[in-house]
């Protein structure tokens, strides 16, 4: 069975399509990267995935699961992570990380040890215990981060990862994704930074205007559009004439 | 610096144009429509009263002046504590002041736009029942055509003071003790209010306290009518009730009196622009450091709970407790209703008959059922609209919005329950009503209650503002005044129903007329079919916006 399947999608805001029939399937230990500029509507995709936007047209599968069908269902083995980190500014890190922990009900008997372990890793051992509202945007994201991986759900979302976090977290961000993919975890992430995509995916889709431009692996991209270096891909199939007929 | 302000007011402005603008048409007209008929059903009931009091004997008249200057003092007072509660937040904890002070502007500008945004956030609630208060009495006392605009723009003056008082206040306190955090600024300033009220009151009008003492009704009625002024001179309540008198014929009067409140007002703005000068900017600076404090914290969520509802729960509570300008609104409210109860006891005018007794303890239970209404606004409304920060998870989690009203609903349900019940019940204990409605009541307030916080968070969860933070601005926007206005109508419209078992239960008690077991009967089932639906159907109406809402 794949992990997602999503069929005909079409979102449309006030009379603007911001997505338009997009078709994708992911199965399991797949990175697919979603690639596109400010405004094509990568966090739209995202968030109809995520069940927070109700799609104008067509469906979502996930483990088989009809999203519209069983929304709690299906949730119950995703996992998104917003571009803008919020959380409850009255709550501590530790108290928001507990309070999805309650949500989802994880109830492994490590729980706390494998909390400290990730603490460490994402180094916001320091701070776990102040209010939210004093964090900066990075330390939001690790405590964000931090969340997913100790409800470790099958299918993960994340929108613009990399968006206000130092070198070091980035790079152990990016470790953390190729084990959860090793761990047989299939993840969907946007962004428009392309050396990140290079690095890490196994998929790549590159989006403009609300429509799905090209869908493949790397070698695919470089053989359709005849150039090696990702960014003049990048750049010749965002323009809007570089329309790639798969 | 004229310009300076200009600029920051018309950004102001051009941000409510366009919230205005992104409103709905229909939610539009549906808060144009409750705004109005607030008003004119002030209006009416304003017009009732003075026109009943003009008509009494010798004394009326003057009465009516007395309740004019009375209701312009406790304006006055409501001005300054609503002022004091929101300038902490409006002067020292947006998030748009760490903008605006870095532009180019002087801190002054700043202040004197945030003293006006203030000063209408404040008051607005207010003016709109002073607006039809001072019309109705002109209409009633026959005052000349000049008499409204003038009234107007001097109660429009009259507001600027406690705004001035407050925010000078505040930044002289924060000043003066920087390490005091929000919560502690509010109390210190709300009691210092209350005690120099209380002082000066005493002080200057002693016999005005001597009210609690009054035995019957006739010698309440002379009392009011002998006191020469309520406030004493130095108020500027009576300065504002000497104007709106001043044109029945001393227009000399009027006119001096509109020349002192208005050389007081540009005096106190000027004194508070000055304080402003000295201390705004520094006292500004160092709530910010206070609130990078490192505190280390520790709660009921320092380990997860094993369940989703527990969880819920916990995390409202904690937000609730950490939040100063929830809980001591909360606690100001509470301590106003526990004076009021005890006032009924200390009070023993009506209570020589059993049938006044009775009729005292129905109106008061309309009052308590209106000032349940007026808290499930303010406090039951935002929660869902508080969710903001968590809400891309809460949608996207396996958490169903049903589970989540529901949580919120019955939480909230059992803290209206205890209020309205231990109001009642010692109301009812300090009235001394009879057996039949000691018993009855508590449970028609049950309905009440659960109708008011079914329509509170129903509308909360259909009319939610994600963009704002403060819980007493979420509940002053329109969706706010939408779930108000369902309140009231929802308390009047089960004081209608109830009246006719009501009224036949009095004449038979105290009249000796025969009960009338129909009507009493379907009085009642109308009233449980009726609140089933206010509890119901709003509930439901929330659940399907949330989960049909593009988050
Ligand atoms: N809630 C919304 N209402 C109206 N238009 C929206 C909304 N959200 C997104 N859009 C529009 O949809 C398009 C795609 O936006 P988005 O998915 O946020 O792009 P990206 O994340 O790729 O930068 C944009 O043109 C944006 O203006
Ligand atoms: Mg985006």
């Amino acid at each position: 069975m794949n992990r997602l399947v999503i069929k005909n999608l079409r979102k449309k805001f006030n009379n603007v399509w911001a997505l338009e029939s997009l078709n994708l399937e992911l199965n399991q230990g797949e990175i697919f990267v979603l690639l596109g500029p400010n405004g094509a509507g990568k966090t739209t995709t995202l968030k109809l995935i995520a069940g927070l936007l109700r799609p104008t047209e067509g469906e979502i599968t996930i483990e088989g699961i009809d999203l519209s069908e069983d929304p709690i269902k299906a949730k119950s083995f995703i996992g998104y992570v917003p571009d803008e980190p919020f959380i409850y500014n009255k709550l501590t890190g530790r108290e928001f990380i507990n309070f999805v922990a309650g949500i989802y009900n994880v109830r492994n008997p490590d729980y706390e040890t494998r909390l400290a372990e990730l603490m460490d890793i994402l180094d916001i051992g320091p701070w776990i215990d102040e209010l939210s509202e004093s964090y900066s945007h990075g330390m939001k994201q690790r405590v964000i981060m931090c969340q997913l991986l100790m409800h470790n759900p099958d299918l993960v979302l994340i929108d613009e990862p990399l968006v206000g976090l130092d070198p070091k977290t980035s790079k152990t961000v990016r470790e953390i994704f190729v084990k959860l993919k090793d761990e047989g975890k299939t993840l969907f992430i946007s962004t428009h930074t392309l050396s990140f995509a290079r690095e890490i995916a196994t998929k790549i889709g590159i989006i403009n205007r609300g429509e799905l431009k090209f869908i493949g692996d790397m070698e695919e991209l470089s053989r359709i559009s005849g150039k090696k270096d990702i960014e003049d891909i990048y750049l010749k199939l965002s323009d809007d004439n570089g329309i790639v007929q798969r | 610096m004229i310009r300076d302000l200009v600029l920051i007011l018309s950004a102001r402005a051009k941000m409510f144009l366009a919230a205005v603008k992104s409103l709905s048409a229909i939610r539009a007209v549906s808060f144009v429509f409750v705004i109005a008929c607030f008003v004119l059903g002030a209006y009416y009931i304003f017009i009732r009263v003075f026109g009943y009091l003009m008509n009494v004997e010798v004394i009326g008249p003057g009465l009516l002046d007395r309740l004019i200057e009375m209701a312009l003092f406790v304006f006055f007072i409501m001005l300054l504590f609503s002022n004091v509660i929101t300038s902490f937040s409006t002067f020292y904890n947006s998030r748009e002041l760490d903008f605006l002070f870095s532009l180019p502007v002087p801190p002054t500008s700043i202040y004197l736009a945030k003293l006006l945004e203030n000063c209408l956030y404040a008051s607005w609630a207010t003016l709109t029942i002073a607006f039809p208060l001072i019309i109705a009495y002109g209409v009633k006392t026959g005052a000349p055509p000049v008499y409204y605009p003038l009234s107007i723009v001097s109660i429009i003056i009259y507001m600027v003071i406690p705004a001035a008082i407050a925010s000078a206040l505040i930044a002289i306190l924060i000043r003066i003790l920087p390490r005091l955090g929000p919560r502690e600024v509010i109390m210190i300033s709300l009691a210092l209010i209350l005690g120099l009220t209380y002082l000066y009151v005493k002080v200057n009008n002693p016999g005005l306290l001597k009210i609690f003492e009054t035995e019957n009704e006739q010698s309440l009625l002379l009392f009011a009518a002998q006191l020469t002024t309520v406030g004493g001179v130095y108020i500027p309540s009576t300065w504002l009730s000497n104007i709106l008198r001043g044109f029945k014929g001393a227009a000399s009067s009027a006119t001096f009196n509109f020349l002192l409140l208005f050389f007081v007002t540009l005096s106190t703005l000027l004194i508070s622009f000055i304080i402003a000068k000295v201390c705004y900017v520094r006292s500004w600076l160092s709530t910010g450091e206070h609130s990078n404090k490192k505190v280390r914290r520790k709660s009921f969520l320092y380990h997860p709970q094993r369940n989703a509802a527990k969880t819920i729960l916990f995390k409202d509570l904690l937000i609730f407790v950490r939040e100063p300008t929830q809980w001591v609104q909360l606690s100001v409210f509470l301590i106003l209703l526990v004076v009021y109860i005890f006032s009924l006891r200390r009070t023993p005018i009506y209570f020589f008959f059993p049938l006044w007794r009775t009729i005292v303890a129905f109106a008061n239970f309309a009052y308590i059922s209106f000032v349940l209404a007026t808290l499930g606004v303010r406090f039951i409304f935002p929660t869902v609209s508080l969710e903001r920060a968590g809400i891309w998870f809460i949608g996207s989690s396996p958490l169903s919005f049903r589970k989540v009203l529901l949580v919120k609903y019955i939480f909230n349900l059992i803290t209206a329950v205890i209020i309205m019940e231990v109001l009642l019940l010692s109301a009812n204990l300090f009235i001394k009503v009879g057996r039949g409605v000691y018993l009855l009541m508590p449970v028609i307030g049950l309905f009440v209650a659960a109708s008011l916080v079914s329509i509170n968070l129903g509308l909360g969860s259909r009319f939610p503002h994600f963009n704002e933070d403060n819980p007493s601005r979420i509940a002053a926007g329109s969706g706010g005044i939408i779930a108000a206005l369902m309140s009231i109508a929802y308390v009047g419209a089960s004081i209608v129903i109830l009246a006719a078992p009501a009224y036949n239960y009095l004449s038979h008690k105290f009249m000796d007329m025969p009960v009338n077991h129909l009507l009493v009967y379907a009085g009642f089932t109308l009233f449980v079919l009726f609140s089933t639906f206010t509890i119901v159907m709003p509930l439901r109406i929330g659940i399907r916006s949330l989960e049909r809402r593009d988050f």
